[in-house]
């Protein structure tokens, strides 16, 4: 808390007087989150584990969304609570299969392609990453 | 309900220098991986990183030089990916190019 008073900061309770710790909140301009599933609307869900990411989506001004495929609404409608990101929350909707790159994705890349990890580790450690990157993205920008 | 589809080359124009971006995903699983590298095709300086365990996508950022913070509880690949290589070398050394905010 001393280290970080640009974060936190002990004030009085409003209701009682105790001393209470406030945290400062972080308000992202976009959060970026890939899914497995969304419509053209941006209604998403995500398979397997949420992490943090419905909280990003809530805490950032607006969201933008890569996805491995673009689904009917009716999916969204007929199981309305597996909708882990709505619509609202959302600018951009991107159909971009294998958007997590050499990482994993269930089901599809259910592990790690450790060849191209390498090639990354590499780029990094020469400063050529926007080289590699280039090279990844051939075709698809 | 308004349609939101777009190409990836106009999805990436929407960011901005000095923005806060949060990454989704968690170490290498489900990172907005292709998206991060898209951004280090444009001319993006000053970039903020957060989340509460940001990965990959996250370390590209760094790498690139394109951001010049990183807020987060943990920043690591995790497992046999181990630490986040951009990070490591972007806060390493006497002349650090970008500052991580642990715990923040």
């Amino acid at each position: 808390m001393a280290q970080r008073p640009e974060f936190f900061q002990v004030v009085k309770s409003p209701f009682d007087g105790t001393e209470v710790v406030c945290v400062k909140a972080l308000v992202p301009d976009y959060s970026i989150i890939h899914v497995q599933e969304a419509d053209i609307y941006g209604n998403c869900r995500i398979l397997g584990p949420n992490y943090q990411d419905a909280l990003l989506a809530r805490a950032a001004k607006k969201t933008i969304i890569t996805t491995e495929r673009i689904v009917g609404t009716y999916r969204m409608q007929e199981e309305p609570k597996l909708t882990t990101i709505p619509h609202m929350l959302v600018e951009a909707v991107v159909e971009l299969p294998g958007g997590a790159g050499h990482g994993i994705c269930w089901p599809e890349h259910p592990e790690v392609d450790w060849g191209t990890h390498k090639q990354y580790q590499k780029a990094v450690k020469a400063n050529e990453v926007p080289q590699f990157a280039a090279k990844m993205l051939e075709g698809r920008l | 309900m308004k349609e939101k589809l777009m190409p990836l080359a106009s999805a990436v124009k929407l960011i901005k220098d000095d923005m806060l971006i949060a990454m989704g995903g968690n170490g290498m699983h489900r990172n907005p991986l292709m998206f991060s590298l898209a951004l280090t095709q444009q001319p993006l300086k000053n970039l903020k990183i957060c989340g509460a365990a940001p990965g990959i996508a996250a370390d590209v950022m760094m790498a690139s030089g394109q951001a010049d913070t990183a807020y987060f509880g943990f920043f690591g690949l995790e497992n046999e990916a181990g630490l986040a290589p951009g990070l490591r070398q972007a806060m390493e050394g006497e002349h650090p190019r970008a500052k991580a905010m642990e715990g923040s």
